[in-house]
C-alpha cells in the first residue's frame, strides 16, 4: 500500500521541478545560441573590447562584493535584510568625500599653492577610508540599536518593514542635509580617473585604471581580512555561534547583544569602505548613490547563497561581469543592465535559493 | 547607584535632544518649526537674503528651541518609581540635561557660525546652512553669544519640564487616565441607546447609511481643488485595499506592488490614447481589460515567486517593480509605450453620451470603486478565503496542516491584490489624461505599503485613515511638504517599534500580536538575554 500510495503524492513536486529543469535548460541553451552568434556570427567586437568590459565588471563586481558581506554577515545572524544597508554605504561616500575636499582646500604652503591632498596624498586616502568607514560604523550600530533591536521577537515582517522605513529616512535626511544635487569626487593625483596602464589586446590599447586596480586590490584584502576575522578570531567564532544558535550561544556565555552590535559595525565598516571606493571610482555621488548597489549586493550575496562569506564575494564578483557582459551577450542597450541584474535575482532564487555555494543558515528559520 | 543612573539618564537626554536639534537645524526643519510657530501665535517669521532675521523671526525660533527644551526636561525629569523624588532634584534635573544639551548645540553653532559669518558658503555642502538661516540659529548675535544664549534657554525650559515631569509623574498620569477612560466606557455601555444599537443590525447599517450619504454629498460642495486632492487619497485608498489583501490577510510583503498599478496604467493609456497606436477604445471597454491583465500578471508573477521565503518575496517583488519601471522608459520600448515621455491624452470616460470627466465627476467614480471594493474586501475577509489567509500570515506550517492549500490561497491573495492595484492605474491614468514611467516609481509602492501599515495592517478602516493621514494631511500642511518622506521613513519605524498593529487595528491582528508578546515575554523570563524565535513561523 505505501508504495503506490508514494508516487501520487509526490507527482506535483516532481512536476514542477520538472518544468523548472527545462525551462531552465532551453534558457541556458537560448545564453549559448547568443554567445554563438555574438561571437562568432556578428563577431562586432574583438578581443580588446571584451577585455574592456570584463576588466569593469570585475572591479564594479569587487565593490559589490564587498556591500554583500555586510547583507551576509547580518543575515546569517538575524536572518533579517538589513535594506538600510545601502545608505549606511552612501553615508560613508559622503564622508570620503568631505575628507577629501577639505583636505584639499587646507593650503599647506599657500605661497605655491600646495594643498594637504597633493601633499600626501597616501594620508589623504587613508583618512578618507577611515572617516568613511567610521562614520558607516557608527551608522550602523545605532540604526541596529534604534531600529532594530527592539523588534528582535517580533514577526519577520515587522524589522524588515523598519530596515524599510530606516532606508527612506536616511535617503531623505541626507537629501535634505547635503542637498539634491551630484557631486564629483576630487581624487588625488596618483588615482586620477581615467589614468592607468595601457596594455596591447589585439594590438589595441586596453587602459587598466588606477582606480580600478586600487579598488580590485584593496576590496581583495578586505575580503580576506574578513574571512580571516570570521574563522580565526574569538569574535568571528562568537558570531558564528549566534548565527548558528541564539540561545544556546548565551548559554556559552556569549553576549548576544554585544555580538550582533559588533557585527552591525563590521558591515558598516565594510559599506564604509566600499562607499568611498565608489566615490574614487565611479566619481559621483548623491544621496541616491546607495540605493541600487546595495540592492545588487543583496542580488549578490543571495547569488552565492547567503550566509556564505566566499559565496557574496563570488556572487559580487560574477554579478558585476554579468551586468558589464550580459547586455553585449544578449544584444540589448545598456540602459537594460538593472533589468538584467534583476532579473538573475529572481532567476536565482527561482531556480537555485539557496545560491551558487549554498546557504549557511541554521535550521531553526529557514 | 540610583542617584547615579538618574543623572546619567539626564545626561543621556541632554545628548540625545542635542543630536535632535542639531540634526533639525541641518534639514532646515527649524525654520520651518518656527514659521509652524510663527502662525499659531501670529508672528511674522521669513528670512530675507542679506538680511539679518527679525525680532518676530528670532522669537518664533526661540519658542521652537523652548518646547524642545520642555521634552527634554520631562524625559530628564521624570520620577524613579521607586525612589520619591523632590521637586529641587527634578528641576535640577532638567537643568543638567539643558546645560549638556546646550554645550553640545552651542560648540554647533560656534562651528558653523564661525565659517558663516566668515565668509565660507556653508550651503555647497550644507543646503539649509545659510548665512541668514545661521544667524536665525544664533539667535542674531555672535556665535559664541549665540551659544550661550541656547544653553541658557535649554537650561530653564528644562527645569520647568523637569519639574512638570516631577508634577505628571509617569505612573500616575497613566493610571488616571486608563481609570478616566473606564469610567466613560461604563458610563456609554451602561445607557439604554448603547445596548439597543449592540442589540440590533438595523442601526449599523443606519450608521453605514449615514456615512455614505455624507461621502456622496461630500464632492458637490468641494472645490475642484480638494476634489482632485481627495481623489489622490481615494484612488491610495484602492491601492491600500489591494495591498492591505497582500500583506495585511495573507502576510506577503510585496514591494513591487506599483508594477500592477503600472500595468493598469499604461493598458488604458494605450488603448485609448490616440498615440502611439491610435485604437482609441473607449474608457469603459479599456476599464476590465486593464484589470484583467494586471491580475494576469500578478498570477504569472505569483506562480514562481511565491514558493519564496517572505523576505525573498519582497526583494524579487521590489527588482519586478524596478524591472517594469525601467523597461516602461527604455529604448527598446519606446515606439509601443512612449519611452521617458509617457502617453498623453488618455480618454476620460464617457457616461450615456456625455463626457464624465471633470473633477467632481471623476470624484463620484473613485468613490463608487472604493465602496465596491471595500464591500468586496469586507466580504473576503470574513469568508473561509479570509480565514484561510490569516491562517497562513500567522503560521504558514499548521495552516498547511490544517488542510489550507497554501500556494493556491497566496496566489489568489496575489492576484486580488494586483487587480485592485490595476483598477486604481487605469483610475489614475484616465483622471490625469496622462502616464509615464515616473508615475510608477518605487515611491509609490511605499506610500501604499506606509498607509496599509501606519492605518493597521489587515483593517479596511484602517486604509481609509492611513490614506487620508498620509496623504491628505501633507495637502494641507504645504510647509512640511519637503519632509514628507523622511517622516514617512521616520515613521515606518516608529510605527514598528511603538505600535506595531496599526493606529487604526483589525481585533484580530491586535490579539495575535498580544499573544505573540505574551509568548515572547515568558520565553524571555528563561535565561536572561536570550532573543526566543516563537515556534515555527515563516512570514
Amino acid at each position: 500500500m505505501e508504495e503506490t500510495a508514494r508516487p501520487s503524492v509526490r507527482a506535483p513536486v516532481d512536476r514542477y521541478r520538472l518544468v523548472q529543469i527545462i525551462i531552465g535548460v532551453l534558457f541556458v541553451a537560448y545564453l549559448l545560441w547568443r554567445l554563438y552568434v555574438v561571437l562568432f556570427v556578428e563577431g562586432v567586437y574583438g578581443a580588446d573590447t571584451w577585455a574592456r568590459f570584463a576588466i569593469s565588471g570585475l572591479v564594479l563586481g569587487s565593490v559589490y562584493a564587498v556591500i554583500a558581506i555586510g547583507y551576509t554577515l547580518v543575515y546569517g545572524i538575524l536572518f533579517m535584510i538589513n535594506f538600510a544597508h545601502g545608505e549606511v554605504m552612501m553615508l560613508g561616500a559622503f564622508a570620503g568625500f568631505f575628507v577629501f575636499e577639505g583636505l584639499n582646500s587646507l593650503m599647506i604652503n599657500a605661497a605655491e599653492g600646495v594643498t594637504f591632498l597633493a601633499a600626501y596624498p597616501v594620508i589623504s586616502v587613508f583618512l578618507a577610508f577611515l572617516a568613511g568607514m567610521l562614520t558607516s560604523t557608527v551608522a550602523g550600530v545605532y540604526l541596529e540599536k534604534i531600529a532594530y533591536r527592539p523588534l528582535r521577537s517580533a514577526p519577520r515582517l515587522v524589522p524588515l518593514i523598519s530596515a524599510i522605513g530606516a532606508s527612506i529616512f536616511l535617503q531623505n535626511a541626507a537629501q535634505l542635509i547635503f542637498g539634491p544635487q551630484r557631486r564629483t569626487y576630487i581624487n588625488p593625483e596618483f588615482l586620477t580617473r581615467g589614468a592607468g596602464w595601457e596594455i596591447m589586446i589585439n594590438e589595441r590599447p586596453v587602459v587598466l585604471t588606477y582606480t580600478g586596480i586600487f579598488t580590485f586590490v584593496l576590496s581583495i584584502l578586505i575580503l580576506v581580512l574578513l574571512y580571516v576575522i570570521v574563522q580565526r578570531t574569538r569574535l568571528g567564532r562568537a558570531m558564528r555561534a549566534v548565527a548558528e544558535d541564539k540561545r544556546t550561544a548565551a548559554l556559552m556565555g556569549i553576549n548576544v547583544n554585544r555580538v550582533i552590535a559588533q557585527t552591525f559595525a563590521i558591515s558598516g565598516a565594510m559599506a564604509g569602505a566600499a562607499g568611498v571606493m565608489w566615490g574614487i571610482h565611479n566619481g559621483i555621488i548623491y544621496h541616491y548613490v546607495g540605493f541600487i548597489p546595495g540592492l545588487k549586493a543583496f542580488t549578490a550575496a543571495v547569488l552565492g547563497g547567503i550566509g556564505n562569506i566566499p559565496g557574496a564575494m563570488l556572487g559580487g564578483l560574477f554579478l558585476g561581469l554579468v551586468e558589464a557582459l550580459g547586455p553585449v551577450i544578449l544584444g540589448l542597450h545598456f540602459q537594460l543592465k538593472d533589468v538584467i541584474a534583476f532579473s538573475i535575482l529572481v532567476l536565482v532564487l527561482i531556480f537555485r535559493p539557496s545560491g551558487i555555494l549554498g546557504e549557511v543558515l541554521s535550521e531553526e528559520k529557514v | 547607584m540610583q542617584e547615579q543612573s538618574q543623572t546619567r539618564k539626564a545626561i543621556n537626554a541632554g545628548i540625545t535632544f542635542a543630536v535632535i536639534l542639531i540634526f533639525l537645524a541641518l534639514i532646515g526643519f527649524t525654520f520651518t518649526g518656527a514659521e509652524l510657530l510663527g502662525d499659531i501665535v501670529g508672528l511674522d517669521v521669513q528670512l530675507r537674503q542679506r538680511q539679518m532675521p527679525s525680532r518676530d523671526t528670532i522669537t518664533a525660533y526661540a519658542m521652537f528651541v523652548g518646547i524642545i527644551g520642555l521634552w527634554m526636561g520631562l524625559r530628564a525629569g521624570r520620577p524613579d518609581p521607586e525612589r520619591s523624588d523632590t521637586w529641587v532634584r527634578a528641576a535640577l534635573l532638567g537643568v543638567l540635561a539643558g546645560i549638556v544639551a546646550g554645550v553640545i548645540f552651542g560648540l554647533f553653532l560656534i562651528l558653523v557660525g564661525t565659517f558663516a559669518f566668515n565668509g565660507v558658503d556653508l550651503r555647497k555642502q550644507l543646503v539649509a546652512m545659510s548665512v541668514e538661516a545661521v544667524a536665525m540659529l544664533t539667535f542674531g548675535q555672535a556665535p559664541i553669544v549665540g551659544a550661550a544664549i541656547g544653553t541658557g534657554l535649554l537650561a530653564v525650559t528644562g527645569a520647568i519640564g523637569g519639574l512638570l515631569g516631577r508634577g505628571i509623574g509617569r505612573g500616575a498620569w497613566r493610571e488616571s487616565v486608563s481609570a478616566w477612560r473606564e469610567r466613560a466606557t461604563d458610563w456609554y455601555q451602561g445607557l439604554p441607546i448603547t445596548r439597543q444599537i449592540r442589540r440590533s443590525r438595523i442601526s449599523e447599517v443606519i450608521l453605514y447609511a449615514v456615512l455614505i450619504g455624507v461621502v456622496l454629498f461630500l464632492p458637490t460642495i468641494l472645490s475642484s481643488y480638494w476634489n482632485y486632492n481627495l481623489g489622490t487619497v481615494g484612488i491610495y485608498v484602492l491601492l491600500g485595499l489591494g495591498l492591505n489583501i497582500v500583506v495585511g490577510m495573507a502576510g506577503l510583503l510585496d514591494l513591487g506592488y506599483v508594477a500592477f498599478f503600472a500595468i493598469g496604467a499604461y493598458t488604458v493609456a494605450l488603448l485609448t490614447a490616440p498615440q502611439p497606436h491610435a485604437l482609441n477604445w473607449s474608457f469603459w471597454a479599456a476599464l476590465p481589460v486593464g484589470i484583467v491583465l494586471a491580475m494576469i500578471s500578478g498570477i504569472l508573477l505569483g506562480i514562481p515567486v511565491l514558493r519564496l521565503r517572505g523576505d525573498y518575496l519582497a526583494i524579487v517583488t521590489l527588482g519586478f517593480g524596478e524591472i517594469i519601471r525601467i523597461l516602461s522608459r527604455s529604448d527598446l520600448l519606446t515606439s509601443f509605450t512612449g519611452g521617458p515621455r509617457g502617453v498623453r491624452n488618455v480618454a476620460g470616460p464617457m457616461l450615456f453620451g456625455t463626457p464624465f470627466n471633470n473633477e467632481r465627476q471623476f470624484m463620484y467614480l473613485i468613490i463608487a470603486g472604493c465602496l465596491i471594493l471595500i464591500f468586496v474586501t469586507s466580504r473576503l475577509q470574513s469568508s473561509r478565503v479570509g480565514r484561510a489567509w490569516m491562517a497562513m500570515r500567522e503560521d504558514e506550517t499548521v495552516a498547511r496542516a490544517m488542510g489550507i492549500n497554501t500556494w493556491k490561497y497566496k496566489l489568489l491573495a496575489f492576484a486580488i491584490g494586483a487587480a485592485f492595484a490595476g483598477l486604481g492605474g487605469v483610475l489614475f491614468a484616465s483622471r490625469n489624461q496622462f502616464t509615464g514611467p515616473e508615475d510608477h516609481n518605487l515611491l509609490v509602492s511605499i506610500n501604499v505599503l506606509a498607509l496599509v501599515i501606519v492605518g493597521g495592517m489587515g483593517s479596511i478602516p484602517g486604509v481609509i485613515f492611513g490614506a487620508l493621514a498620509l496623504k491628505g494631511l501633507p495637502e494641507v500642511l504645504r510647509e512640511l511638504d519637503t519632509f514628507r518622506m523622511l517622516a514617512f521613513g521616520a515613521l515606518l519605524v516608529a510605527m514598528m517599534v511603538l505600535r506595531p498593529e496599526g493606529i487604526w487595528p483589525s481585533k484580530r491582528r491586535r490579539l495575535e500580536l498580544e499573544l505573540h508578546e505574551e509568548a515572547a515575554a515568558i520565553e524571555e523570563a528563561l535565561p536572561e538575554r536570550l532573543t526566543p524565535t516563537p515556534g515555527g513561523e515563516s512570514t
